[in-house]
């Protein structure tokens, strides 16, 4: 374990303005440092795991019942809402322009398959799931149960984090593709309803390719696997008691959101550079 | 050891008996204890909303805390915003790539990633990041004083907890919300420029003519804007009742936390989906 950058011996009283200056900056720069490589180790750990770990019946299936059945009420309501409003103010605006509203529904379809249903869905993952995943791992570092584990030579990656990760993969594409179907049915209901578009019409899956699809199943798994890694990072490195549980619950939301729009960036850009218009 | 003990405790009650164990009491019954639930819920944040708007009307905010936290929540989260943003505009003007390449209509970029980023886009982000980071935070301290009875303490001293906690922060978060949608909303916008001169080499300016040809109004600002305080209402209203209704320790706490970021999301999409179409 390397000495925090907190416990450094740096006298900064009496130190000019620009020292103090460079010295938050380096603090920052060795906090990021030091983050980043906690969660390449915990993910490298968490792949060779996934291999060579034990086997132990029940515990992903477990987990996936957690994740993926529990988020479905929650994702229902969500991806519900999100067709909704995407239809509206997609024909609202369009009305505004042509009249026509015939290519609403392709192109609606078109980018729920390439990003919406994928993205939106991980963004709530992230806060349900991320927020659960530290929470537990939280109080369990601080309740010493992980050190237990350690006692009893079984690795916390290996128990807690890869049956995690393994069902949030899985599940994550499920939930997905559940929520695209869920946001289909609501914004055809919608354009049926307020601008008078048949679901004929609209379900036209025309601008739809492999291309988009393979984009939206390349991020249901780049969220899947990001999502678990970064939240039980933030969990493990609990400190502290029932403050420092809250603080890590934070951390998995923020920064595993974070992640899911930076990759929703990275994939986005790189699948329209690849593949093309 | 509660959790390391769950695997093999499920399995030997499966293999005792394959009866339905005592304290599952049926379907029916999960519903009406999740409605009953829910409604509980709305209740108490209905009640916990009206104190807080007696307390401000009356200006009894303690203001010292509310500065303390305006800075925390407002000032600490401009990162975290910030980096949101610059990416969310970018993203939009990869979606409208394809369209707008198919089309040729380059000159209608600039309003088709304005239109989508100030009306819903930005509001709907900025609400989802402060909702992780301020929400979540909110909950987990106003949580810990809950578990240490730090709440209890300032009751014996007399002192109003509404006031001096909870309504300052409820204030903070809805400032914070608004003043950083405006802040995201330039954001977006700047970045979707960049992104949009990066890879489809529409030139910044054609970006802003696009902006503002007369086919975007000020009310598609004030649209977003409006939302974006009906969400602060929702982060602040549901992270404050959800951390003073933690019960029991460390693991009441995770709990709160999560029980908080999951009520205000879907909180969010609902009334933004009202919000859009009253506006």
């Amino acid at each position: 374990m390397p000495p925090s950058p907190q416990s450094l011996p740096v006298e900064t009283t009496g130190a000019s303005w620009l020292d103090r200056r460079a010295h938050a900056v380096g603090k920052l720069a060795l906090h990021a440092g030091r983050d980043a490589l906690g969660l390449y180790r915990v993910f490298v750990r968490t792949l060779y795991y996934c291999v060579r770990g034990r086997r132990e019946p029940g515990a992903v299936s477990y987990y996936m019942y957690e994740i993926g059945n529990r988020s479905l009420f929650f994702l229902t309501v969500v991806m519900g809402f999100i067709g909704m409003i995407m239809v509206y103010q997609g024909g609202t605006q369009t009305k505004r322009v042509l009249p026509e509203l015939s290519m609403l529904g392709p192109t609606y379809l078109e980018l729920l398959v390439r990003d919406l249903a994928a993205s939106i869905g991980a963004l709530m993952l992230a806060t349900r799931v991320g927020a659960g995943i530290a929470a537990e791992i939280g109080s369990m570092v601080v309740t010493e149960q992980v050190d237990a584990l350690r006692m009893c030579a079984a690795d916390p990656i290996d128990y807690l984090v890869k049956p995690r990760f393994i069902a949030s993969l899985i599940m994550t594409t499920c939930l997905v593709i559940y929520g695209a179907a869920i946001a289909y049915l609501t914004g055809m209901l919608t354009a049926e309803l307020m601008f008078d578009v048949s679901p004929y019409t609209f379900s036209n899956l025309t601008l739809v390719d492999a291309g988009d699809l393979a984009t939206g199943l390349a991020k249901c798994i780049a969220y899947g696997a990001a999502i678990p890694i970064v939240s039980a990072h933030a969990g493990l490195s609990t400190h502290g008691g029932s403050a420092g549980v809250g603080e890590a619950t934070t951390r998995a939301v923020v920064n595993s959101s974070l992640a899911v729009i930076a990759l929703n960036l990275l994939i986005s850009a790189t699948s329209f550079l690849v593949l093309g218009a | 050891m509660k959790i390391l003990s769950r695997f093999t405790k499920r399995k030997q009650r499966s293999v005792v008996s394959s009866r339905r164990p005592l304290d599952d009491k049926g379907l029916l019954h999960d519903i009406g204890a999740s409605i009953l639930d829910i409604a509980g819920t709305a209740g108490g944040m209905g009640i916990l909303f009206g104190r807080i708007l007696s307390r401000a009307a009356a200006f009894k905010l303690d203001r010292d805390e509310m500065m303390r936290n305006l800075y925390r929540m407002g000032v600490q989260s401009i990162p975290i915003v910030t980096v949101t943003a610059l990416f969310t505009g970018g993203i939009m003007v990869v979606q409208a790539a394809p369209l707008v390449q198919r089309l040729g209509a380059h000159g209608l970029l600039g309003w088709g990633a304005g239109f989508g980023t100030l009306r819903e886009i930005a509001p709907l982000l900025t609400a989802l990041m402060i909702n992780g980071r301020v929400g979540a935070n909110n909950t987990a301290e106003l949580g810990t004083m809950v578990v240490t009875e730090q709440i209890d303490a300032l009751r014996i001293l007399a002192i109003d907890p509404i006031s001096f906690l909870v309504a300052p922060r409820m204030l903070a978060i809805v400032v914070t919300m608004f003043v950083s949608t405006i802040f995201a909303d330039v954001l977006a916008l700047l970045g979707a420029a960049w992104m949009g001169d990066l890879l489809l080499g529409v030139a910044p300016t054609t970006f802003y003519n696009g902006l503002t040809s007369g086919l975007l109004g000020i009310g598609d600002i004030t649209s977003g804007l409006v939302k974006s305080v009906l969400f602060g209402i929702v982060v602040g209203l549901s992270s404050c009742h959800f951390g003073l209704q933690v019960r029991g320790g460390a693991p009441g706490v995770g709990r709160g936390v999560n029980a908080t970021v999951v009520a205000s999301a879907a909180g969010i999409f609902v009334l933004d989906y009202l919000a859009s179409f009253t506006l």
